[in-house]
């Protein structure tokens, strides 16, 4: 008796959303698209920066008041270079692979963001500690988005430091 | 606890890579009927059902409502929760709530994922905050890739320990018969697998499985009258971290992070001093191979930067002095919504020497579970063969 | 300093697929191959189920194969609206008259469209029959829509 059918019936479901980003995050936006800058807040307790702006800092639990104006530069805090084609799901479009990204501490925060990485997409020319400028878009190009980043560039003479000294070779007979 | 809870029985599906066979429903009655069956109780006793998966994974919202007759749920009353892949924990936690405050008796713990069904990249990408994350949504893989970078260029470790934990999760995941993936790998073969984003490769990370786990857990009395090896809940604790902030990716991190705080309260609960003597077995949550070797760190299994060389000396093997995921763990097995209970329930079927071929060779009392969400929150559970000590 | 209200349009897109399952998957071959709507009989409770399914709701007996059952395609109109609001989820373009129909045969009722028919005349008990597509796909609208018994 030949094998029952098994049905399966495809979906797609294609929502819009439209969110407030509120006072902070509204902030945040409004200046790096108009500004072209960063912005931070800081906690009045631990003196933690926070970016993006929040309205509480969640570990002490007091109001965040002090608005830091960042730079443009910062350190690498982690990195991948991806295989995979990824979407950005805001655009539709995908980053064609390798790319790399990471996240990066811009100077002054204590929080990092996650962006493209421009630079060869190869282990020999990243490492975490990396120094790094924000590549932004032309202000008639911005929109208020973290895509108003291009991406994050080296800056200049920066040589991959030496790796940690090697240690006895591990045994993998198992 | 204001009263003691048990687990009194269990079950789960031999998970797959395809159930094209089964809907979501017929999945999730698989493992209820075997928990049911394992319990030795009928579906009129159960007092509550509680169920979870990823929410949405399968393009379906609010799957308690029509799975009503598989799950059993029919006239119950019950939750359904959403925690993102600590889910399965939760409910056991949540479960664990209902029987500890006296207000039920039996509850029917349910975890399920049928991950086929679903648009997983784009689903995920909806958990990333629209506004600072979803433009860079680089997928678990890059989460625990950049992970990866972070631990190797904090204590000089290589892609060959990440290797090591890809094979000893797949060869115990042969002695599973549950498991997906069971597969007779060498540290070679992991590393010629194809890279996904830098250093994590195809075989250093979890697949996506189609599976379901189902769990009863009970008061003392009925666990004294119907179970011939219960298993106690003893402790639990989860934590929250804050978005946005590097956390676990970032594994030099001083901010009290989540597995960290969780880990030190539940210990505080138990008056464990030393993790690694006072649990014989643990099943921890790791969608990557990195993540286990953090894991051993964040528990206090070992010193902060040597989670490494507790793979490397073979230190967590079943047959090793601190076994850890003697049953594949996630690497072999993600059907999210599932994972985190089959966490607990393999740690349960460890402490009732129940695993066969994946069972540590030494005697087990107690267990120690942990889980991870995505949405940066753990749930950790400590099991015992002994209501109290 | 004050700022305008920030807002940001975004969509998210996914596609799925859902697997009938095995009482599920023999509901929709019926349909497309058959024009035949198929239930399920609980022989505990002596009831009909219509989705069929591989569990009783109420009394938690396994469903099989052998349990399922020819119903309709006549039935009788239960509860009924017309819906004038558009919504892109819907499958037919507003206003469209639904309602609950159950199917001879089955104890539990069976949402669908109604058509040919004058709004005015619909009342609970009125007779109606299944129409078929003519392009069937073993999916629910397979059945066209309902209409009432002449």
């Amino acid at each position: 008796m030949p094998e029952p059918e098994l049905i399966e019936i495809p979906m797609t479901v294609d929502v819009p959303y439209r969110f407030s980003a509120g006072h902070f995050m509204g902030r945040f936006l409004t200046e790096l698209r108009d500004n072209g800058t960063f912005f931070g807040i800081r906690c009045p307790r631990c003196g933690r920066v926070q970016m993006p702006p929040r309205v509480v800092c969640a570990v002490c639990h007091v109001p965040n008041t002090d608005w830091v104006k960042l730079g443009l530069e910062g350190t690498l805090a982690g990195f991948t270079i991806m295989y995979l084609p990824l979407t950005d799901p805001t655009t539709g479009k995908p980053h064609e692979p390798p790319f790399a990204y990471g996240s990066v501490r811009l100077d002054g925060s204590d929080s990092v963001v996650d962006h493209l990485l421009h630079v060869t997409p190869e282990v020999a020319h990243i490492w975490v500690g990396m120094r790094l400028r924000a590549v932004l878009r032309p202000q008639k190009d911005r929109i208020g988005d973290l895509s108003d980043i291009r991406y994050f560039e080296p800056l200049e003479n920066q040589q991959k430091p030496e790796p940690k000294p090697s240690r006895k070779e591990p045994s993998d007979a198992r | 606890m204001k009263r003691n809870v048990a687990i009194i029985g269990g079950g789960q599906t031999r998970h797959a890579a395809r159930r094209h066979d089964v809907n979501q429903v017929e999945l999730v009655n698989e493992a209820v009927r075997a928990a049911l069956e394992d319990a030795r109780m009928t579906m009129e006793e159960i007092d509550t059902v509680l169920l979870g998966n990823m929410e949405f994974f399968e393009g379906c919202h609010m799957t308690d409502c029509w799975m009503a007759d598989g799950s059993g749920a029919y006239g119950k009353p019950g939750l359904k929760i959403t925690t993102g892949g600590t889910v399965g924990a939760t409910i056991v936690c949540a479960g664990a709530h209902h029987v500890a405050s006296g207000l039920f008796d039996k509850v029917l713990c349910i975890g399920f994922e049928k991950q086929e069904e679903g648009d997983t990249g784009a689903i995920l990408s909806g958990v990333a905050h629209p506004l600072y994350g979803r433009s860079m949504a680089g997928a678990a893989v890059g989460y625990f890739a950049m992970m990866a970078t972070s631990y190797m260029a904090a204590w000089g470790a290589r892609e060959i320990h990440s290797a090591m934990v890809a094979v000893k999760a797949r060869q115990n995941a042969r002695k599973n018969p549950y498991a997906h993936l069971k597969l007779d790998i060498t540290i070679q073969d992991v590393l010629n697998s194809r890279m996904l984003a830098y250093p994590i490769r195809m075989l250093d990370m979890c697949p996506a499985s189609n599976g379901a786990c189902a769990m009863i857990l009970a008061d003392e009395k009925t666990a004294r009258d119907r179970c011939e090896k219960p298993v106690w809940i003893r402790a639990m604790d989860s934590a929250h971290n804050e978005q946005f902030e590097l956390d676990w990716r970032d594994v030099t991190t001083q901010k009290p992070i989540f597995s960290k705080v969780s880990a030190a309260r539940l210990y505080r609960k138990l008056g464990v001093e030393r993790p690694a003597d006072y649990f014989d077995v643990f099943e921890i949550y790791e969608p990557a191979t990195w993540a286990e070797m953090v894991w051993y760190e964040n528990l206090g299994l070992c010193e902060p930067g040597e989670g490494f060389r507790m793979i490397e000396k073979g230190m967590t093997e079943i047959e090793g002095p601190i076994p850890v995921n003697p049953s594949g763990g996630v690497l072999s097995t993600n059907c999210i919504g599932a994972s985190a209970m089959l966490r607990v329930w393999e740690a349960a079927l460890q402490i009732r020497g129940d695993a066969g071929e994946h069972q540590v060779p030494k005697p087990v009392r107690r267990a120690l579970t942990t889980a991870y969400g995505g949405t940066n929150w753990t749930v950790l559970m400590a099991l015992s063969a002994a209501a109290r000590d | 300093m004050p700022v305008e209200p920030f807002l940001v349009d975004q969509r998210i897109t996914a596609q799925s697929r859902y697997f009938a399952g095995k009482t599920g998957s023999r509901f929709f071959t019926a349909l497309r191959d058959h024009k035949k709507i198929l239930g399920v009989r609980c022989a505990a409770c002596n009831q009909v189920l219509w989705p069929p399914r591989s569990t009783c709701f109420k009394c938690f007996s396994p469903l099989s194969d052998s349990d399922l059952v020819e119903i309709g395609p006549h039935g009788t109109l239960l509860t009924f609206t017309r819906v004038h609001y558009r919504e892109a989820v819907h499958p037919k373009k507003a206003p469209f008259i639904y309602g609950i129909i159950a199917l001879d045969g089955a104890d539990t009722g069976m949402a669908h469209f109604l058509d040919q028919v004058d709004f005015e005349t619909l009342a609970p008990g009125l007779r109606v029959t299944a129409v078929f597509a003519e392009k069937r796909n073993a999916d629910i609208l397979d059945i066209a829509y309902f209409k009432p018994l002449p």
